[in-house]
């Protein structure tokens, strides 16, 4: 992305588009909006991991002060706010932004200043975040931000009031950005592009926005509640408060787990079925799980209340357990899809792979807490972290790697290192099992959440030990995949327009595409089906005489 | 002991499904890399079938089958963790707050407390045999009682009281632990639950909880 000396030279209209960062910053172009947004929540991911890094650090043993109580907290709030709001969900709709209008033949985003905006307020959300992470007495309480600890009188301090801003703050920006992929999607589409020849990953898309716009809205409201009862901590006084909050609180909380998973569903479907050489299969089946896993995600949220003694518990494990049902026809379509394919092993297909039996550990112990009989124990133990960072990590983060290593060359017009990304897949596979394995052991055994340290005669000692190996050899990957990029930019491979034999409409035009995405050179071609490009080989390969698109 | 009977069949229970389709998955992901490994010697393609309606609608007839199962067993042991209960003999208030625990004996001037922050731990005595009502709450922020021996936890909230009944089968002592972020010493706010006979018990609430008021840790 260097600046183009020459653009002057060359006054056309697509030439004064140049790649100054004044450009780049108020741009309207959804590549741009994209990458800047996968970009950020990126290097916030590696801050968040070494975040973590240091938490595993003062866990491998136990009785250690490599971190303070105080500051233990703070780098665990900081941890799960940071990975939530400002690193995974800006992952999933930035990856939305960027594709979305590639996927559908669109010239551009749907009101690309509101993304652009949305952009914006993410980054401000994540300065206020962190900001409030440096100040000596940040805020420590987690990502739920329960009332009254969140109030003045048991957290002082700017820390706390700066994460309930940033936290705002991020989910505006999201909530912007989820709002303009929705539009795109139905207001955008090429000619020919009907909403049931959208590939798999619009679909994840679709749902996901669907829940932002549902969800993120209570989150809005859970904050201003904070905000409140920061500025006057009598006003929210009472259980009524405390018990609303929370309500609130899960309201998003429970919906924006399937906000940082559908989208990754999606590029583990894309991953699959062009490494398989076929069309996703039962993708009809696959769209309407989606549309009713998102509908039913709206109505489980008590199921992170079992334990509050005021929640409907029956209700929230019943329809939390039919949750089982699509999620198990998602599964049909993944193996279905594999079960009749050539695989070719990229370290694309290598993530997408890894993450069907990794995401099931995380889905099936999903079922087991989603009995209240169960959750009265392990609810808000270290069983609970292994369940959502199977989810989270073992499945959204490989998901995210299976999309970022198919369409890295697509976005750049360079290739990735395929060996690096294999050394990076199989340290990142062992690094997860063993970090995360553990924490089932610990959590049925009775280690809380939120230890900033244990005793030693609590018997947390080995385990917690091999978790903190598990979490050195993530970081370890990571590095790897930090020098793959580093290497892959500096010693350029440049990417053809296809390099994988891709189905879908992004692979069309050029690597990276154009400013308006599809130009004379690389048209729209005509779409027939959800993999446009595999319709119109076979085509081509049914009538040699008629090559080509008419 | 309620909790802990519901949740050992319905753990095991639901753990055994889990593995299997674990291993189902497992099997199905293993035979299509090998599927795809006979394709290639074979010089084949891949396959060019998109769906099959049929399977697919039996296989959501199986999957609402066992989710219906689950949804049951749910149902069932969640009211065996809270039967109709019998009025219990036995009443003890469980006060949370940052970062200890107080357990008042109701109806007797007994009142067990401690210094968890490294001190010594409260103990909330309990006679075996009998139900006892524990009537959770706190007096600021949110915590939550835990005693993972029993498979038992439920938040304590400021200005609201949870309520829930214990048997305790057996003498013992068993480690507590709050389960809910209360700030700085969450991690410290530990407690033990003892197991006494109900002539133990006696003697403990006649010596007005004198003895053991505190176990170092």
């Amino acid at each position: 992305m260097t600046a183009r000396t020459h653009a002057a030279a060359h006054p056309s209209p697509a030439e004064e588009v140049r790649d100054g960062l004044p450009q780049w910053l108020l741009t309207t172009d959804h590549k741009r909006i994209g990458l800047l947004t996968v970009g950020t929540a990126l290097f916030l991911f590696f801050f968040n991991g070494a975040v973590a890094l240091t938490m595993r650090a003062q866990l491998a043993q136990p009785g250690q002060s490599i971190l303070s109580p105080q500051a233990y907290l703070q780098f665990m709030t900081m941890h799960g706010t940071g990975m939530i709001a400002v690193t995974i969900t800006p992952l999933a709709l930035g990856l939305g932004v960027y594709l979305v209008p590639l996927q559908i033949g669109a010239p551009r985003i749907a009101a690309p200043r509101a993304a652009l905006l949305g952009y914006w307020l993410y980054v401000a959300g994540a300065i206020a975040l962190i900001w409030g992470f440096l100040t000596p007495d940040g805020a420590a309480d987690g990502w739920w931000g329960y009332t009254p600890l969140s109030n003045t009188i048991y957290s002082p301090g700017p820390g706390e009031s700066l994460w309930t801003a940033g936290v705002f703050l991020a989910g505006t920006g999201m909530l912007l950005q989820g709002g303009t992929t929705l539009w795109t999607l139905l207001r955008l589409r090429a000619p020919g592009v009907t909403m049931l020849r959208m590939p798999v990953f619009c679909w994840t898309q679709l749902v996901t926005c669907l829940m932002v716009a549902a969800a993120f809205p209570a989150l809005l409201a859970a904050d201003a509640i904070v905000a409140l009862d920061r500025l006057q901590p009598s006003l929210f006084s009472g259980n009524f408060w405390n018990i609303t909050y929370e309500n609130m609180f899960w309201f998003y909380g429970h919906p924006v787990v399937y906000v940082m998973f559908f989208p990754f569903v999606g590029c583990v479907a894309e991953s699959l079925s062009t490494f398989s050489g076929r069309r996703f299969f039962a993708y009809k089946g696959t769209v309407l799980s989606l549309l009713v896993f998102a509908t039913g995600s709206m109505a489980v949220w008590g199921h992170h209340l079992f334990a509050s003694g005021q929640e409907v518990n029956d209700y929230f494990s019943v329809t939390s357990i039919f949750l089982t049902i699509p999620a198990g026809v998602e599964y049909f379509g993944f193996l279905g899809t594999i079960v009749g394919g050539r695989l070719r092993y990229t370290t694309s297909m290598l993530f997408a792979l890894a993450f069907i039996p990794q995401f099931l550990i995380g889905g099936l112990t999903g079922i087991l807490v989603a009995n209240p009989a169960i959750d009265y124990h392990v609810n808000n133990s270290y069983f609970i972290l292994g369940h959502f960072h199977y989810t989270l990590f073992a499945g959204s983060v490989f998901g995210f790697f299976a999309g970022f290593y198919l369409w890295f060359p697509k976005a750049t017009g360079i290739m990735l290192r395929e060996r690096l990304g294999k050394l990076h897949f199989v340290l990142l596979v062992i690094g997860a099992n063993t970090a995360f394995i553990p924490f089932f052991f610990l959590g049925y055994d009775g280690m809380p959440r939120w230890m900033a340290s244990y005793p030693a005669n609590a018997g947390f000692t080995t385990l917690s030990l091999i978790s903190s190996i598990g979490a050195g050899i993530i970081g370890l990957a990571m590095m790897v995949f930090a020098y793959n990029l580093w290497i892959s930019a500096r010693v350029r491979v440049p990417a053809p327009d296809d390099p994988w034999h891709g189905y879908t409409l992004e692979w069309r035009t050029s690597s990276p595409p154009p400013p308006y995405n599809f130009d004379l050179a690389h048209p729209v071609p005509r779409v027939r089906g959800y993999a446009p490009l595999l319709d119109l080989r076979e085509q081509a390969r049914a009538a040699p005489e008629h090559r080509g698109e008419r | 002991m309620p909790f802990q009977r519901a949740f050992h069949w319905l753990f095991a229970q639901d753990a055994i499904i889990a593995a299997v389709v674990f291993g189902l998955v497992v099997l199905v992901l293993t035979g299509s890399l090998l599927l795809s490994r006979r394709r290639r010697r074979r010089g084949q393609g891949p396959s060019n079938r998109t769906e099959a309606n049929k399977l697919e609608i039996s296989y959501v007839a199986a999957l609402l089958g066992v989710a219906v199962f689950l949804m049951i067993t749910s149902v069932i042991a969640n009211s065996q963790d809270f039967p109709d209960p019998p009025e219990p003999a036995l009443r003890v208030q469980v006060i949370a707050y940052q970062w200890c625990w107080r357990f008042h004996y109701e109806g007797q001037p007994v009142t067990v407390t401690g210094q968890c922050e490294g001190g010594p731990l409260p103990v909330l005595v309990l006679p075996v045999g009998r139900p006892v009502e524990l009537d959770v709450t706190s007096t600021d922020v949110v915590h939550a009682f835990w005693v993972p021996h029993l498979r038992v936890k439920m938040n304590a909230y400021p200005g609201h009281t949870n309520s829930l009944t214990v048997t305790l089968s057996h003498a013992g002592r068993w480690i507590g632990r709050c389960a809910q972020l209360c700030g700085l010493y969450h991690y410290e706010m530990d407690f033990y639950v003892q197991a006494e006979s109900p002539a133990a018990f006696g003697r403990f609430l006649r010596a007005r909880g004198g003895t053991p008021a505190g176990v170092a840790r």
